[in-house]
């Protein structure tokens, strides 16, 4: 009598059952990766009312950030300018230009200039500016190379996990006084030596339970 | 003292549970009280959040798109403002003839809280549940908004017009057929309007109209010295206390002042300490009786018959008291040794001693309680006496001749600033019918009220956040009212309506406040001062203190006039005695769903008021808790709700007014009942000769007085009651004296060892509160305060019933003692904190944990709801949000929310957690500013607001800091420590100072 099945069948449930481990941890990995804010949020960039380019005015033109964001060293929200700070400038710079064209009809009409929020912590996390930079956090931390932005992108998750994988340990994050608003600073040789000197000389303590963001 | 000693008190919430009856013992056993499904009332008072319904947001596929989300610069940035950052402002909120300085939370121009005013002596920094609270009444989505004519939309301009149009008419009579009634205020700039209004039409007429007022007191020290004023009292130089029918600590006038001052005489930090001694007559059970060391319940007709009596006594021990020799002490009831005992110790304490009555009480009252004081030496030391500068006081005879008028039709034009009379003015005078015969009507009114819509013109009145206007207080502090945002509504205010009337022009509010101001500044620096007045909230002006003596002649022939006759009630000659609300107070807060839902201090009714009556009234009448009865008092019928409350005078029925409004509100209308309705022009305070007669039918309830026991746990009946004297740990200062650790004795325990691997907590800050139980009056101020800080939802009548009110901060109140005349105890009770929380051991999902410095967090979008930890939790502290309460509520309410705080959504489960935001933002304020937190530095919402300053909130760590101050103290408890949960809250026990004298009798 002839087997009905041949003999390399005997293999196929152990086949089977790996495929499925693969297939199972190709489920999981698929939502880990794409259901993460690594790759849903990541990315996002938002078309704003005015072409304004990052690039040009804090990149080429070197423009610090706290020229415009001028809520960032005292106040939980860094702040998007009041018209009124492009006008400072663009009373007399490219008044004619088409990009122009809006802030000064927000400024004539006193309507206000909608931007569209790229970087959102949910209603329930309470994030600080402040003390973030008065902790010597560099704002590229979070943001990313903004001056290499044409137009602003979210660059870093803003997950719980990527805000407390800083939280446990800051050190490669914590800039010398006078670069936090720098753009492309890289560590030094020895930074980890000295950062960790510096959080604890001035009691860098950043809160890890869940009340230090979540009231 | 032994255990046993302590333990053979016994405590209780309600009549339910002392007898222990079937009710009580399902409720408080079943896990989830009747009605978890479904909110099935489609009348029910949610509808107030339903109402808004129709919000399409997160529905459907649009929930996994991120939302698109704007932020709005400013056009150009105000100086001062940066966004995130709130500021503060100095005001003062009208209250008729008292103001209390305030400071406004403003966020980008939002106003969200209110604080009291440190600089401001009527407020000391201090508010009460009405201040917390008036901010909601700035965003009631049901304020009038619009001008109308006769039931068209109109507006200011077309006013102004009309005015014009028929303004000759009463210039040609000098004003003789015009009239204003206003409320009862106390503001420069007012009173300036008020000349110049009658300077304009001097024949018109000018009165005062407020339904609960102190005209009998004014009216008391005229009998008694010739002139009217006003008595202010100086609790905190009082040794003795001797309170006539007077809640001076909850609802009568200068409350906040007066719980102040009290509490400083009751500071005990040790066993020799001295505290002051409080007595109490009175009919209801106010919040006052409740801190008494000896309350007398007596009804209300009585209280003229023991003030003779008090005033007797002194004269026979030495102290002249003229004019009452003429009165017949021969019918008076009480026990002569209680009187010579009180009067002894008043005379002991002369010029330290105070006797005060109550609004209620007629003016002779008052008249024998001023000679009392003087020949106790005490004028000037614990009450002084003032005019009323730039004051309008209310005056009932003047109302009631204006009605005549009207109701004669000489009247043309009436102008009503505020106030609600159609619904609030004396049975008698038929307001409403007087009304309907003026032909030119105009009420300035935030509601379109009972009396709006009798009038041919409405106009929405400015809330005192919105507009410019200034107060004064007698003893001579102004503030200036600066607005917090632009009105919402197009609203006036009473200035700018007098003035409009005055010219025929629209002039601004704060023009008109300038001008006054001018006069009152020095001139060659105004803008200085003014800036400074604005900034500080309050400027000195004259004082209207006034000397004045008894006038004996004036005195005798007055009181020769009075009857002092004891009346007996019985079940068929009831007694009514009228008393404002701690909720709504005379009707004024009926749309501030925070007040509704605030339980009331001692009923712990919600929602409605009752006919409140002593246990024997009800067994006599064979009356229940919620039965409907009809309540007749001068051929006038009212249909109640019966309300037991233990310790009430017998046969004396308590009806709170303010309630049963037809036309103020989503919130307000309807709920309880109209008791104005009984209420004559003869009778105001209280009256007699009331019947009740059953209707057989039940009305519903929602008192919170059995919710959240600790005692809840399906324990024998015998173990709740044995429990509860070691929850509210009290003595008298004798036993203190005697047992200086009598509340760490209270309980007896084996050595406390944990389960689990105990947290080091050392290193500071760590925090933690005391409660002084023995000044903590009960008065819900924290309540408020917290729920104005963190954002708590209103869930209406019908969820309350089933006892998920969302209050963080609950206040328990036991009764002891004799069930006929009960003493009261109140504990304020939040999460407590513990070191080692029951809740955080069984969380599934670690919603709640805990921060390095003791705080128990809570983690809103972690939680998924389970309800372990409120079950786990002995205190009964944490709040599920069975529905999401806040989803449908007005886009006008939520501008009362708190930006700092997260606003909960359905199924979680949220609590105390120590103003969290606060201390937070105070840590990181110290950090920048590289400095370190020094006590004071974090205020939490429910200290910052305590009228008697019963709760200190900070480090622990700190051995000077306030709190551990107060821990330190040898009546220090920990609430049920014995479970070893070491909670961060403690408290202070609570001291009776009781009369040696009368105890031995």
């Amino acid at each position: 009598m002839t087997q009905i099945f041949p003999k390399w069948s005997n293999k196929v449930p152990l086949f089977l059952a790996g495929g499925l481990v693969v297939v199972l941890a190709g489920i999981v990995g698929f939502f880990w990766y794409f259901g993460s804010p690594y790759y849903t949020d990541v990315g996002y960039r938002p078309e704003q009312p005015i072409p304004y380019s990052h690039k040009l005015h804090a990149g080429d033109m070197g423009m610090d950030c706290r020229y415009c964001h001028t809520g960032v060293e005292v106040t939980a929200t860094a702040g998007v300018p009041p018209t009124q700070t492009c006008m400072n400038c663009h009373n007399m710079v490219k008044t004619e230009s088409d990009s122009i064209k809006p802030i000064i009809q927000s400024w004539n009409t006193g309507i206000p200039i909608e931007w569209v929020r790229i970087h959102k912590t949910p209603d329930f996390a309470y994030f600080d500016h402040s003390i973030h930079i008065n902790r010597n956090i560099g704002c590229e931390s979070c943001h990313g190379r903004i001056d290499q932005m044409e137009t602003v992108m979210l660059s870093k998750p803003l997950s719980m996990k990527w805000c407390l994988d800083c939280h446990r340990d800051p050190t490669s994050h914590i800039r010398p006084d006078g670069n936090v608003t720098a753009m492309g600073w890289t560590p030094g040789e020895g930074q980890s030596d000295w950062a960790t000197e510096f959080i604890s000389t001035n009691k860098i303590n950043p809160p890890t339970d869940c009340s230090g963001c979540h009231r | 003292m032994s255990k046993k000693q302590l333990n053979g008190k016994q405590y209780w919430r309600s009549l339910n549970q002392l007898a222990d009856t079937d009710e009580f013992r399902s409720f408080v056993e079943n896990e989830f009280p009747e009605g978890t499904l479904e909110l099935s009332d489609g009348l029910s008072r949610r509808k107030f959040l339903s109402l808004m319904g129709a919000s399409l947001a997160f529905a459907g596929l649009a929930g996994c798109r991120r939302p698109i989300e704007k932020i709005i610069p400013y056009v150009i940035s105000p100086e001062d403002i940066v966004p995130g950052i709130p500021l503060y402002y100095a005001s003062a909120m009208p209250f008729g003839l008292e103001s209390i300085g305030v400071l406004v939370e403003n966020h980008e121009g939002r106003p969200t809280k209110l604080e009291g005013n440190e600089s401001h002596p009527s407020s000391n920094g201090k508010a009460n549940a009405f201040v917390q609270a008036s901010i909601l009444d700035l965003y009631d989505p049901d304020r009038a908004k619009e001008v109308s004519n006769g039931g068209e939309s109109s507006d200011f301009e077309a006013f102004l017009l009309a005015w014009q149009d028929v303004r000759n008419k009463f210039e040609n009579s000098a004003g003789e057929n015009l009239a204003v009634i206003s409320t009862e205020y106390s503001s420069p700039t007012l009173a300036r309007l008020k000349k110049e209004f009658l300077k304009a039409y001097p024949n018109a007429t000018w009165v005062a109209y407020e339904p609960v007022n102190d005209e009998n007191v004014r009216r008391g020290i005229k009998m008694a010295t010739g002139t009217l004023a006003r008595p202010l009292y100086n609790l905190d130089k009082a040794n003795v206390i001797l309170a006539l029918d007077s809640d001076f600590l909850q609802t009568e006038s200068d409350v906040l002042r007066n719980a102040g001052d009290f509490a400083k005489g009751r500071k005990v930090t040790h066993e020799n300490d001295q505290m002051n001694r409080l007595y109490v007559a009175e009919s209801n059970y106010t919040v006052t009786g409740a801190m008494a060391d000896h309350r007398f319940k007596m009804q209300s007709n009585h209280i003229a018959a023991f003030a003779a009596a008090v005033a007797i006594e002194l004269n026979k021990q030495g102290f002249s008291v003229p004019g009452i020799d003429g009165i017949k002490s021969a019918g008076f009831s009480f026990n002569k040794s209680t009187i010579k005992a009180l009067v002894r110790d008043l005379i002991t304490n002369k010029g330290k001693s105070l006797i005060l009555a109550g609004s209620r009480q007629p003016a002779h009252v008052h008249a024998i309680v001023s000679a009392m004081n003087e020949a106790l030496s005490n004028i000037g030391e614990t009450v002084t006496y003032y005019t009323f500068p730039d004051a309008q006081p209310s005056d009932i005879a003047e109302f009631k001749s204006l009605s005549t008028k009207m109701a004669n039709g000489s009247i043309d034009g009436l102008i009503i600033l505020g106030g609600n009379p159609v619904y609030n003015a004396p049975a008698d005078f038929n307001f409403a019918n007087a009304l309907s015969k003026v032909e030119f009507s105009v009420h300035l009114s935030s509601k379109v009220n009972e009396t709006s819509l009798l009038s041919s013109w409405k106009i929405p009145e400015s809330h005192f956040l919105e507009s410019w206007n200034d107060v004064r207080i007698a003893q001579g502090p102004s503030s200036i009212i600066q607005p917090q945002i632009e009105p919402l509504y197009a609203s006036v205010s009473n200035i700018e309506l007098v003035s409009a009337f005055t010219t025929g022009q629209s002039v601004k509010g704060y023009d008109l406040v300038q001008e006054t101001w001018s006069y009152i500044l020095s001139p060659t620096k105004f803008e200085k001062s003014w800036r400074k007045v604005l900034h500080d909230g309050v400027h000195f002006q004259s004082s209207g203190e006034i000397s004045l003596k008894t006038n004996s002649k004036l005195l005798v022939n007055e009181l020769q006039k009075q009857s002092f006759a004891m009346r007996t009630a019985s079940a068929e000659n009831l007694e009514v005695v009228f008393s404002t609300s701690a909720s709504v107070y005379d009707g004024r807060f009926a749309n501030n769903g925070w007040l509704q839902e605030l339980p009331d201090p001692i009923t712990k009714l919600t929602w409605d008021n009752a006919a409140l009556m002593s246990r024997t009234t009800a067994k006599t009448l064979g009356l229940r808790n919620e039965d409907l009865v009809t309540l007749k008092f001068e051929g006038r019928n009212l249909n109640i709700p019966v309300w037991i409350v233990p310790g009430m005078a017998d046969y004396s029925i308590g009806l709170e007014l303010g309630y049963g409004q037809s036309s103020i509100g989503r919130i307000g209308d309807d709920t309880g009942v109209d008791t104005y309705k009984l209420r004559t022009s003869s009778h105001q305070g209280f009256g007699f000769g009331a019947m009740i007669v059953g209707t057989g039918l039940k009305y519903e309830l929602a008192s919170t007085q059995d919710h959240n026991g600790m005692d809840g746990d399906a324990t024998a009946e015998k173990g709740v009651q044995d429990r509860l004297p070691i929850i509210v740990r009290e003595a008298t200062m004798d036993e203190y004296k005697h047992h200086p650790e009598f509340a760490k004795e209270a309980v007896e325990h084996p050595p406390l060892i944990s389960m689990w691997e105990e947290k080091d907590y050392s290193e500071g800050p760590q925090w933690g509160m005391a409660i002084d139980l023995n000044v903590c009056t009960g008065c819900m101020a924290c309540t408020i305060a917290c729920q104005s800080e963190n954002n708590i939802p209103v869930v209406g009548k019908d969820q309350v019933k089933i006892g998920r009110e969302m209050h963080w901060m609950r206040m328990d109140r036991y009764f002891t003692g004799d069930i006929e005349n009960p003493k009261s105890v109140v504990q304020p009770v939040a999460c407590q904190h513990c070191e080692m929380a029951p809740c955080e051991q069984v969380c599934p999902v670690a919603a709640t944990t805990h921060t390095d410095d003791g705080i128990n967090g809570m983690t809103y979008n972690r939680c998924v709801g389970t309800r372990y930890c409120a079950n786990n939790c002995p205190y009964k502290v944490r709040r599920f949000n069975f529905y999401h309460y806040t989803k449908d509520i007005p886009e006008i309410v939520q501008m009362a929310q708190n930006p700092d705080v997260t606003v909960r959504f359905r199924g979680v489960m949220e609590k105390c957690t120590f103003c969290l935001q606060r201390v937070n933002q105070a840590k990181i304020t110290s950090k920048k500013n590289n400095q370190i937190l020094v006590d004071g530095d974090v205020v939490s919402a429910c200290q910052q607001t305590c009228p008697t300053d019963a709760i200190a909130f900070g480090d622990i760590t700190d051995p000077n800091s306030k709190v551990s101050q107060m821990k330190q103290q040898n009546r220090d408890y920990a609430l049920l420590g014995e479970l070893n949960t070491k909670p961060r809250i403690t408290y202070q026990a609570k001291l009776r100072n009781p009369n040696p004298e009368l105890e031995k009798g």
